[in-house]
């Protein structure tokens, strides 16, 4: 496919606002893709990389503004590009205001031919862009991206500049994709939504679905290796729970960072626990398995079977007594000093659930035998979380005080009947806290403050996605951040700037904070239709990225309810 | 099999000369020299390097190709002092080069030939001026009009027989005027085409000050700069494609 009948008809996409219409271009799109398939349903939604996959690009913004600028010339700069970014506030219109082809290429006077861009041939060189590494990468990342640009047409710099920076805002959310695959390829949305929860590749299930129909779609399992998103809970009581089942799962609610654990078994190894083989993935599917160490070496001792763990690492005290999450943070995603770090701060695995064990996918089982299989499975009572199972609201409220006690957040109601489904923030699984409800955010511009902190970014805008994954803003959050906190959040949100007008920046969605509020109220002033109440910053939350935070539905439930 | 000794300058020189276009390249251990050919990522520059064995202490190959790493390649060789030799031998078995400078012993690992980008055909062009100068002309002209613009003028002007090295910015221009006084050798002809200064700028930064430099140039056509290095053992032609002239 080329390059320029995939832009073409994301433009018709981008121009559509009828979902119904949006699933029917995206499914013809596919229809006509031929191999290049699995790359068009990702590029479709800015990505180049399937998700469960830790490789990015690893291209700023700046470095992409330089390719475009060296594309555009003569005598345009990045700053020039930058300028013009602050005034549109998009990336692709910029890209497409320039005429680019300037620069011949040695092709253009050799044998070889000039050739239009193909859709493959963008996602390979993409693709060499993330490979890339080393001293002088970046000055050949800038010539590959420019090399790109100059042989697009406004049209096709436009969606070439968005897929580089993830931002490909066409309308069309994973919703759409799974929809435009069933319609395309006539086979089943549930089918289709099954195959991409265990996968996580929208490009390779929309190949199985053309080529090989339910049948393969429904083939599809999981693969040790290969992270699939964690079922989620939302917040509930004990009667929610007790109302809707026969009997609640009660478990304790950990402060910890939530990791899935691959372990795979080389068959050579004897004993397997010889078998390092193992990878621990954050909930953003981030592998994590070089910051923790213990929790390797722990899998390797007490797992022996090829094996999908769901759990919770826990920062905890000499007296084995859980610290606060921040404490487990300071270990999370680290690069360096593991070792160091690793003496300060001792971690433990509490494991609550079962994927795979020994080749069986346990997804479609119901949660009581997930559970009975991880204890099979972990050679070690300690790590393996309680599960009370009672229907007795006073006992859960003894099993509560007693976690609370302990040092833990809350506790969780589970449904024991219920499955596993990734990435769902189903009614199956509650989560208790004493506290109110928080909001993770995503901060999508701020203002410069004034006076003593007018270095400093103060003021911080908050948005909501939607389902089609834009973020709709809701409030600002002044209060409740230190000094300290203000200098921390500009260093890193600086780079960030996409736009400046007087004082307002706006900022790309990168960062997510936690942020507490006293009431969720309807309001015109914001583009989500609501404000939040005394919105007060409680944390940047590092784990958890744009795309994870909280949902215009969630807001909408929460605000229902109060 | 490979064994070859050379001086570590003569190896800076020739490594220097295709790290400025790309990262990693494929070098033919040919018997009778060793040959690089690379184009940049957006194939715009491209380098053609041989070095003769004659450049070598000693040379011993018989035809093999292997992948490196460039600025590795160049970070081991920048270990040595400039009249150190560096002792190069490829060992088959476990595909990695062992490099041994004075005590020093480093084993590279190399990347997969074919991993690497594949070697372009170079452009049959057959440019009507040519234009011989020294490297430090060359270089006072890209150091001038760096200080204007992004891109960069050749041209010769053949009634008055001169080169012209210009370029124009957004509010300045400059014009370096070289005469038959002031070039090797002028042979001239219908010639004037515009580069990007990005990649001319790295070429001259490989370009030792005092070597020859001959310039063939066309219009709106390639440019092409040819010069010697290792005492005229090693040669190196970077081909340059033009930007089009917008007015």
């Amino acid at each position: 496919m080329e390059f320029a009948a995939f832009t073409d008809r994301a433009a018709s996409i981008e121009a559509e606002a009828a979902d119904l219409e949006i699933v029917a271009l995206l499914a013809e799109m596919f229809q006509m893709a031929g191999p290049d398939l699995p790359v068009v349903a990702r590029f479709v939604q800015g990505r180049v990389f399937p998700a469960w996959q830790s490789a990015t690009l690893d291209v700023g913004p700046r470095l992409c503004y330089d390719a475009i600028s060296r594309a555009a010339g003569p005598n345009v700069t990045a700053d020039d590009v930058e300028r013009k970014l602050a005034e549109t506030g998009e990336i692709g219109t910029v890209a497409a205001s320039y005429e680019f082809g300037g620069q011949q290429g040695l092709a253009a006077f050799g044998s070889g031919e000039t050739t239009e861009l193909t859709v493959a041939e963008v996602d390979e060189t993409l693709r060499s862009l993330a490979a890339a590494a080393g001293s002088g990468s970046q000055d050949r990342k800038v010539d590959t991206l420019f090399g790109l640009f100059n042989r697009c047409s406004p049209e096709e710099a436009r969606y070439l500049a968005r897929i580089v920076l993830s931002e490909m805002r066409i309308g069309v959310g994973e919703g759409a994709v799974r929809d435009a695959i069933a319609e395309a390829f006539e086979v089943p949305t549930e089918n289709v939504e099954r195959a991409l929860q265990v996968s996580n590749d929208y490009g390779r299930v929309a190949g199985i679905a053309r080529d090989e129909g339910v049948g393969g779609l429904d083939a599809t399992g999981l693969e040790v290796g290969r992270p699939v998103q964690a079922m989620l809970a939302q917040a509930g009581t004990v009667t929610d729970a007790l109302d809707e089942w026969d009997d609640a799962a009660v478990e304790t609610k950990y402060d910890g960072a939530r990791v899935q654990i691959h372990r795979k078994v080389d068959g050579d190894a004897e004993p397997a626990s010889q078998s390092t083989d193992i990878s621990v993935y954050s909930r953003n599917m981030e592998d994590v398995t070089d910051a923790l160490p213990e929790i390797v070496d722990f899998v390797a001792e007490s797992v022996d079977v090829p094996a999908i763990l769901d759990g919770e690492v826990v920062a905890v005290d000499d007296a084995g007594d859980p610290l606060p999450f921040q404490e487990v943070l300071r270990r999370f995603r680290r690069k360096h000093d593991v070792a160091r770090m690793r003496e300060e701060v001792t971690l433990r695995l509490h494991a609550f659930d079962c994927l795979h064990a020994d080749g069986d996918d346990l997804l479609e089982e119901p949660l009581a035998t997930r559970h009975d299989r991880l204890s099979a499975v972990v050679d070690d009572e300690a790590a393996v979380s309680t599960l009370l199972r009672s229907a007795d609201p006073d006992e859960i409220a003894v099993f509560e005080a007693d976690a609370l006690e302990a040092g833990h957040e809350g506790i969780m109601l589970k449904d024991p009947d219920s499955t596993y489904s990734p990435g769902n923030r189903g009614k199956h699984w509650l989560k208790r806290k004493p506290d109110v409800e928080t909001l993770d955010l995503v901060v999508t511009g701020a203002e410069w403050g004034e006076g003593r902190r007018a270095q400093f970014l103060g003021t911080f805008l908050l948005s909501a996605r939607d389902e089609n994954g834009t973020f709709e803003t809701l409030g600002k959050v002044a209060t409740g951040i230190t000094d300290e906190e203000l200098a921390t959040l500009t260093e890193r949100l600086e780079p960030e700037i996409v736009a400046q007008e007087g004082r307002e920046v706006e900022i790309r969605p990168s960062t997510v904070f936690e942020v507490g509020y006293e009431e969720i109220q309807r309001s015109p002033t914001y583009s989500s239709g609501y404000a939040l109440r005394f919105p007060r910053f409680l944390s940047v939350r590092e784990d958890k990225a744009p795309e994870s935070a909280d949902t215009l539905s969630r807001v909408e439930r929460l605000a229902e309810r109060q | 099999m490979f064994q070859a000794i050379v001086s570590a300058s003569t190896l800076r020189d020739a490594l220097d000369s295709v790290s400025v276009l790309v990262d990693e390249c494929k070098i033919r251990l040919n018997e009778d020299e060793l040959a690089i050919r690379a184009v940049d990522p957006a194939n715009v520059g491209m380098v053609d390097l041989t070095l003769d064995a004659a450049a070598f202490e000693s040379y011993e190959a018989d035809g093999g190709v292997i992948g490196v790493n460039l600025s590795r390649l160049e970070d081991i060789a920048g270990m040595a002092n400039t009249g150190d030799l560096v002792h190069l031998e490829l060992d088959e078995e476990t595909r990695k080069l062992h490099i041994q400078i004075e005590g020093l012993s480093y084993t590279l690992a190399l990347i997969d030939p074919d991993s690497i980008r594949q070697e372009p055909d170079i452009p049959d062009l057959d440019l009507p001026a040519t234009i011989v100068v020294e490297g430090t002309h060359l270089d006072r002209g890209i150091k001038a009009a760096d200080m204007v613009s992004d891109h960069i003028g050749l041209r010769v002007d053949e009634a008055d027989e001169t080169f012209h090295i210009e370029a124009e910015g957004d509010t300045d221009d400059v014009d370096l005027e070289l005469g038959r006084d002031d070039l090797i050798d002028l042979s001239a002809g219908p010639a004037d085409s515009l580069f990007s200064l990005d990649y001319l700028k790295d070429m001259n930064k490989a370009i030792p000050s005092d070597a020859e430099v001959t310039v063939e140039l066309g219009e709106e056509f390639p440019v092409k700069l040819h010069y010697e290095f290792g005492e005229g053992m090693g040669h190196v032609t970077y081909m340059l494609a033009p930007r089009i002239q917008s007015d």
